[in-house]
C-alpha cells in the first residue's frame, strides 16, 4: 500500500467543521511523470483561453446574415396536433421557413417539424403565430405503468435462498437524470454551395461529419467539423451532427446563408437524452455472518421512447454473491430517449447494490468495510478501501441511527471500475523550422484534459519543454481520433501520440545527422536539447533551423491489433469512495460532511485534469444522489421542471470537502479515467445515510421528505 | 440548520435592473398603481439622462430596433438592438463580447454574470437598455492586455476549470466577492459563488483558487510535493 502521509492544513477560521470533520486532508499519491520534461505541475494548456473568453464554443458563433432554426414540438407525452395556423406563421416577418413533417407524437419534447427565421426574435414570434393546438391522449411515465413481471426464479438460485438464513426483499429506483451540459445542443453550419464549415457542439467531431453527408450534399472532402470547445457533453453529444446539425446544414444549404440551431435550457432537459431511470427488484440469501450465498435481482431501465438502453449494472461483478441470477429489462415510456450518460447504468446499479449490501450488514450486524473486504473480488479495491477506512477515519463510525442529538452522522463506502474500450486513433507531429511543433489528432476536449494529455504526451517523447508544443485537435479534418466517451480518449489517443513523436524524433535526428555528418544514434533529444553522445551541442530552436526543408512529419497510429500497445494499461481502473455526511432528523435534509475518492487511472498524464475528473465524478454522483430528477406530469406526460432552478443540480454551498487520491500502485500505461469516480458517489452516499439514521432510503434522490419517513418507519 | 436547497437558489445577488436607489417590487407596484404610463415616462427620461448624449441615439422604445450606446469594459460600443434585448443577448450577438454565456436565460445559472457599476448581475436577466450609461465589465474585461487578473491566475493554478463554459460567469462572481470582502473565508466564498453552476464540477478548486487570490492559504495545494 503506498504511503499517504496526511498533510496538517490549518482550516480557516469560521469555516463550518464540526468535531468530528478531520481538518487535514491527505496529499494525494502524487505520480511522477515518466520524463523531465514536463513538470507536474502542467496547467491545462487551454487554461487562458478559458479564463479570458476567448475560447470560442459553437454556441458563440453568431454569424453576418445568419438563419436561427428551431424545432415545433410535441408538448404532451401522446399527442395529436388538431389545427395550427402554418400560413401565419410563414406570414410572420423575418420567416424563410415553416414545415410540419408529421402531426402526432409521442412524447413531450419531440420534433413534429421546424421553422427558420432571420432572428431569434421572429422565430419565437413565429411559433406563436403558428398556434399549434394539440389533444393529449394518455401517456406512460413511470416503469411501474409498464414493466413486465420478473422471469421465475431458477431452480439453482431458489436453492441458495432456502437454504440461505436470511433473506432480503428489497425494491431500489432511481430517477431520470438530464445531461444538462452548459451549452445546450447545436451547431453553426456556414454552407457556402461548394464548400461548409460547421461549428458543433460535439463529444465526436469525426461522428458529427460522418453525419452530414446528405443534409450539406457535399463530398466529405468540401467540408470540416469543427469543435475547439465544448461547454460540457457528458454523453449526450455522442450522436453524430444531432438532428439540430442536420437542420442546420438543411436549412443553410437551402437558403445559402449561415443558420443556427440550438435547444433551449428547456428543449435540452426534453429532447437531448438522459440516464434512464431504473428499478432493481432484490431478493437475495445471506447467511448470519453476512455471506451472500445467492438469490435473484432483476432490473428494469425506463427508456423512454427508444428500443434499449435500460441496462442496470447490478450485480456489478465487484462482489462475490454467490448463485446470483439477475436480469434486465428496458421499459418503453412517453419520454425521450436516453442517450449514454458518463458510466451508463453503473451509478443506478452502485446505488442498488451497495445499499443491498449494508442493508445486509445492518441485520447481520457486521461491520460494511469487513464483509466488503470478504466479498470483494479485486484485490486492488481490497487495498484501497483500507487505505480509504483509514483516511476517513471509519474507526470512529457509530452503529446505525445510534448518534446522540438531532444531527447524525454517517459514514459510507462504494466501488468502482471500468475497463479499457479500444478505438482507432492517428496522430501526427508536425516539427517545422522555425522549432514550433504541432501534435494533431482529431479527438476533441470535452474538459477532461484532452488537449493537455496530448501536449504532454508529444512533449514528453519528442524531448522538449510542454511549451514548445502546440496541439491541433477539434476539427474533423485532422487525422483520425476517437470519440470523447466511454473514458476511452486518453488511452486510444496515447499509443498514437506517443508512436508519433517518436517517429518526429527519430526522423529530426537522421535530418541532423545528414548535416553533421555524424550517425544518427549518437544524437539525442532531451529536455529541449540535442546531444551528442551525452553531451549538449545545440538546442531545439538551432537543430530545426538546419532542417533541410520545411517541416518534418511523425505518424503514429493505434488500432485494436496495430501498432503501439506497448504504450497500453492493463487491466481495469478501479477505485473506492468513502461519504461522510449528516443529517438533521428533524428536517431530513443531508449535509456531506467530506468524501475521499481512490481513484487508480494507469499512469497519471497530467496530474492536476486527472485530479479534476475525480472531482467532477465526485459532485456528478453527490448530485445525483441528492437533487436531481426529471419529473414528468404522470397526467400529461410534460415536464414539471424543464429548467435549471426546479431541475436542481448540486451548488457551491452544497459541497463538500473533496479529497481525490490518485493510486499509482502497479498502473501501467494509460487507462480510463473520465467514468469511474461518479460510479460509486450515490451509493456510498446512501450507506452512509443508513448509518446514520438507521434505516435505508432506497429510492433515489435522498430528498428530505424520504429521509423524515425512513426515520419515522424505523421508530420502534 | 442546513438548508437543502441547492445554493444557486440563494439570492445572493442584486436583482438586475434595479436602480441604485432601490426600488423595491412593493415600491414599484405602488408606482405602477397610481400611473404606469406616468412611471414608463419618467423610467425612460432617466434613462436618456443616464446615456451619452447623441441625435443618433433611439429616443424612443421600439417596436422597431433603435440604437443605444453601451460602456463595456471601458470602450463605447454602439449598437442597434431591439427594445426587448437583454444586456447578455446584446454582449453576445451585438457586441461580438461571446465570454458572457447563456446557459438558462432565467437567472437560475450565474454563466451570464457581469459587472454593472461595481456590481454582480445575471445579464440575462436585465434589459440592454436599462445598462445605458453604466459601467460593464464582462470577463474580457478582467486582463489588463496580455496581463491576467489574479483571479484568472489563480483558476488557471488551481484548474478551476473543466469545460470552462460556466468559468467566466465564476471568474466574474468572484471578482464581485474579493472587491467586496477582500480575505473571504471559506463559507463566505461557497456562499458567494451560491449563485453559479458548473455542471462538470469544480467547485473545491475554486474554493481554493478564490481562497489564493486573496492571499489565504488553499486547502490543497495543487503543485505541492509529492507524498
Amino acid at each position: 500500500m503506498p504511503e499517504t502521509p496526511a498533510r496538517a492544513i490549518t482550516a480557516p477560521d469560521d469555516a463550518d467543521t464540526q468535531s468530528h470533520t478531520p481538518t487535514h486532508m491527505p496529499t494525494t499519491n502524487r505520480p511522477i511523470n515518466m520524463g523531465k520534461t514536463v513538470a507536474d505541475q502542467a496547467s491545462r494548456l487551454d487554461g487562458i483561453a478559458k479564463v479570458t473568453g476567448r475560447a470560442m464554443y459553437a454556441r458563440d458563433y453568431y454569424m453576418d446574415n445568419s438563419l436561427f432554426v428551431a424545432f415545433i414540438r410535441c408538448p404532451v407525452g401522446v399527442g395529436r396536433m388538431v389545427s395550427a395556423d402554418e400560413d401565419a406563421a410563414r406570414a410572420t416577418p423575418g420567416v424563410v421557413e415553416v414545415t410540419i413533417d408529421r402531426r402526432e407524437g409521442t412524447y413531450a419534447g419531440q420534433p413534429v417539424g421546424r421553422i427558420a427565421a432571420e432572428s431569434k426574435t421572429a422565430l419565437r414570434r413565429a411559433m406563436r403565430a403558428l398556434n399549434a393546438r394539440w389533444d393529449a391522449g394518455e401517456c406512460k411515465t413511470e416503469i411501474e405503468h409498464v414493466m413486465m413481471p420478473p422471469p421465475e426464479t431458477s431452480e439453482a438460485a431458489q436453492r441458495a435462498l432456502a437454504g440461505a438464513d436470511h433473506v432480503l426483499e428489497a425494491v431500489y429506483s432511481t430517477p431520470v437524470q438530464t445531461h444538462s451540459p452548459l451549452e445546450t445542443h447545436g451547431a453553426v453550419v456556414d454552407h457556402r454551395g461548394d464548400r461548409a464549415i460547421v461549428y458543433s457542439s460535439t463529444q465526436g467531431v469525426q461522428a458529427a461529419a460522418d453525419g452530414l453527408e446528405d443534409a450539406l450534399a457535399l463530398k466529405r472532402s468540401q467540408y470540416e467539423v469543427r469543435c475547439e470547445y465544448i461547454g460540457g457533453g457528458f454523453g449526450s453529444k455522442l450522436n453524430g451532427a444531432g438532428r439540430e446539425g442536420i437542420a442546420a446544414g438543411e436549412v443553410s444549404r437551402a437558403h445559402g446563408r449561415p443558420a443556427s440551431c440550438f435547444t433551449d435550457r428547456d428543449e435540452d432537459h426534453l429532447d437531448t437524452g438522459n440516464r434512464p431511470s431504473s428499478r432493481t427488484s432484490v431478493r437475495v440469501g445471506f447467511n448470519n455472518d453476512g455471506t451472500i450465498v445467492g438469490g435473484h435481482i432483476h432490473s428494469w431501465g425506463g427508456v423512454g421512447v427508444a428500443r434499449g438502453g435500460g441496462g442496470v449494472d447490478c450485480p456489478s461483478g465487484h462482489y462475490n454473491l454467490g448463485q446470483m441470477q439477475a436480469g434486465n429489462e428496458s421499459v418503453q415510456l412517453n419520454a425521450g430517449a436516453p442517450r449514454p450518460f458518463r458510466a451508463p447504468g453503473w451509478p443506478q446499479g452502485k446505488f442498488a447494490e451497495e445499499l443491498m449490501v449494508d442493508e445486509i450488514a445492518a441485520i447481520c450486524g457486521a461491520d460494511p468495510l469487513a464483509i466488503r473486504l470478504r466479498m470483494e473480488t479485486s484485490e486492488a479495491r481490497k487495498e484501497m478501501y483500507q487505505l480509504g477506512a483509514k483516511l476517513i477515519d471509519w474507526n470512529s463510525r457509530t452503529a446505525n441511527g445510534s448518534g446522540r442529538g438531532v444531527t447524525k452522522r454517517g459514514l459510507g463506502m462504494g466501488g468502482t471500475s471500468w475497463r479499457r474500450f479500444p478505438a482507432r486513433a492517428e496522430a501526427e507531429v508536425v516539427i517545422h523550422r522555425d522549432g514550433s511543433v504541432v501534435a494533431k489528432t482529431g479527438t476533441q476536449d470535452i474538459g477532461t484534459g484532452m488537449r493537455t494529455v496530448a501536449g504532454v504526451l508529444c512533449a514528453e517523447h519528442l524531448g522538449v519543454p510542454l511549451d514548445h508544443v502546440d496541439v491541433a485537435i477539434g476539427r474533423s479534418t485532422l487525422p483520425i481520433g476517437p470519440g470523447s466517451g466511454g473514458s476511452m480518449t486518453s488511452h486510444n489517443v496515447a499509443p498514437a501520440m506517443i508512436a508519433a513523436a517518436e517517429d518526429a524524433k527519430a526522423k529530426l535526428l537522421d535530418a541532423l545527422a545528414d548535416t553533421l555528418g555524424e550517425p544518427a544514434r549518437d544524437l539525442d533529444l532531451v529536455d529541449g536539447r540535442i546531444l551528442q553522445r551525452g553531451e549538449p551541442v545545440m538546442d531545439f530552436a538551432q537543430a530545426c533551423a538546419k532542417l533541410p526543408r520545411e517541416q518534418i512529419t511523425g505518424r503514429g497510429e493505434f488500432s485494436r491489433n496495430g501498432g503501439a500497445q506497448q504504450h497500453l494499461g492493463e487491466g481495469t481502473s478501479d477505485g473506492v469512495q468513502f461519504v461522510d455526511l449528516s443529517v438533521d432528523t428533524e428536517t431530513g435534509v443531508i449535509k456531506v460532511n467530506r468524501v475521499i475518492a481512490i481513484q487508480a487511472c494507469g499512469r497519471v498524464v497530467c496530474r492536476k485534469t486527472a485530479e479534476s475528473q475525480i472531482i467532477g465524478g465526485v459532485i456528478q454522483g453527490l448530485s445525483y444522489a441528492l437533487f436531481e430528477h426529471k419529473m414528468l406530469d404522470r397526467n400529461t406526460g410534460s415536464m414539471v421542471n424543464a429548467n435549471l432552478e426546479q431541475y436542481k443540480i448540486l451548488g457551491t454551498d452544497d459541497t463538500p470537502l473533496i479529497e481525490p487520491v490518485l493510486w499509482t500502485k502497479g498502473q501501467t500505461g494509460v487507462r480510463s479515467l473520465g467514468e469511474p469516480p461518479t460510479i460509486p458517489t450515490a451509493g456510498a452516499t446512501a450507506c452512509a445515510l443508513l448509518n446514520a439514521i438507521g434505516a435505508p432510503v432506497r429510492h433515489l434522490p435522498l430528498t428530505p421528505d424520504k429521509v423524515l419517513d425512513a426515520i419515522e418507519e424505523a421508530q420502534p | 440548520m442546513p438548508d437543502q436547497t441547492p445554493s444557486h437558489h440563494v439570492p445572493s445577488r442584486v436583482p438586475s435592473g434595479v436602480p441604485d436607489g432601490g426600488v423595491t417590487r412593493r415600491s414599484f407596484m405602488r408606482t405602477v398603481g397610481l400611473s404606469a404610463v406616468a412611471a414608463t415616462a419618467q423610467t425612460q427620461a432617466e434613462r436618456l439622462g443616464d446615456a451619452q448624449p447623441s441625435t443618433e441615439d433611439t429616443n424612443q422604445f421600439g417596436p422597431e430596433p433603435g440604437r443605444i450606446r453601451l460602456k463595456i469594459n471601458g470602450q463605447t460600443h454602439q449598437l442597434t438592438i431591439d427594445p426587448a434585448t437583454t444586456l447578455m443577448e446584446a454582449l453576445r450577438w451585438h457586441a461580438a463580447l461571446a465570454g458572457t454565456k447563456e446557459v438558462c436565460d432565467r437567472g437560475a445559472c450565474g454563466a451570464c454574470s457581469v459587472l454593472v457599476d461595481g456590481r454582480l448581475v445575471t445579464s440575462c436577466m436585465m434589459l440592454a437598455h436599462d445598462a445605458v450609461g453604466k459601467d460593464i465589465t464582462t470577463v474580457e474585461g478582467l486582463a489588463k492586455g496580455e496581463r491576467l487578473d489574479p483571479i484568472q491566475e489563480s483558476f488557471i493554478r488551481h484548474d478551476a476549470l473543466q469545460c470552462g463554459y460556466c468559468t467566466p460567469g465564476l471568474l466574474m462572481a468572484s471578482k464581485a466577492l474579493l472587491s467586496d470582502n477582500p480575505r473571504p473565508t471559506f463559507e463566505q466564498i461557497k456562499q458567494g459563488l451560491s449563485g453559479n453552476i458548473c455542471r462538470c464540477g469544480t467547485y473545491t478548486n475554486v474554493f481554493n483558487a478564490v481562497l489564493e487570490a486573496s492571499g489565504q492559504e488553499p486547502l490543497r495545494d495543487p503543485e505541492g510535493p509529492d507524498a
